[in-house]
């Protein structure tokens, strides 16, 4: 494989937080503008996956370990679930929003959709670099 | 003739296509998009109508999705072990 140039590591490392900040912005603001958990996740996955793919993902695993990637995973998958049964358990339906909407266009409102889509965000972007990480290794074993 | 033929079936799905512009689709049954527009706001507190929906009215949609991707990051995850997980 060719040498990575200098220009493209000094920009991934300098865009690196910014490309996780927009990826918190998309997913906080869910409910107010387009975007979501699914797409917020997506783009922390993709950071991960840059980082990975220019520094070599032996140097990104020291940071992001596979193993706490994958453990945020499942514990999300868990969080939805359970949240998904409070509902239950607080006496209405399964999925029942139970918290108080709050006021309209400020980040914390909407009730359950805000905590929903912060546990999707996770778990997509945590999934997907879990994924990157087994698919590289796998190819370079 | 290996040539004429994809020419006129070319021909025929245009002239099929621009024949079904034109056609009447009756009424549509559903009828809950509107319902959605006019009260997801007051219902969810959501401006988003789109997140409203997929997750308040359709969550379990939602978590069905979130299955089957936490499935697949699984699968990969257990197939493509390191060498040294091998045995376990």
């Amino acid at each position: 494989m060719g040498q990575i140039s200098k220009v493209v590591k000094v920009f991934t490392r300098k865009l690196f937080p910014f490309i996780l900040l927009y990826g918190c912005y998309l997913i906080s603001h869910g409910h107010l503008s387009p975007g979501g958990g699914f797409q917020g996740g997506v783009m922390f996955g993709s950071a991960i996956v840059l980082l990975g793919l220019v520094e070599g993902t032996r140097i990104t695993e020291r940071r992001f370990k596979e193993n706490v990637l994958s453990m945020i995973k499942n514990i999300g998958m868990l969080l939805f679930i359970l949240i998904g049964f409070s509902g239950i358990f607080l006496g209405y339906y399964f999925m029942t929003d139970f918290l108080p909407q709050g006021a309209v266009g400020s980040v914390p409102s909407a009730g359950l959709i805000f905590f929903l889509n912060i546990i999707i965000g996770f778990m997509v972007g945590t999934g997907i670099a879990v994924i990157f990480y087994r698919l590289v290794r796998h190819k370079t074993q | 003739m290996k040539k004429i033929i994809p020419v006129f079936v070319l021909i025929a799905l245009g002239v099929i296509l621009l024949s079904s512009i034109n056609f009447d689709y009756g009424n549509p049954g559903a009828r809950v998009s509107d319902y959605y527009v006019k009260h997801a706001l007051a219902q969810t507190g959501a401006l988003n109508i789109i997140t409203a929906i997929y997750l308040n009215y359709r969550a379990f949609d939602t978590l069905g999705e979130a299955t089957v991707f936490f499935a697949t990051a699984l699968g990969v995850f257990m197939l493509l072990r390191k060498k040294e997980e091998e045995g376990r």
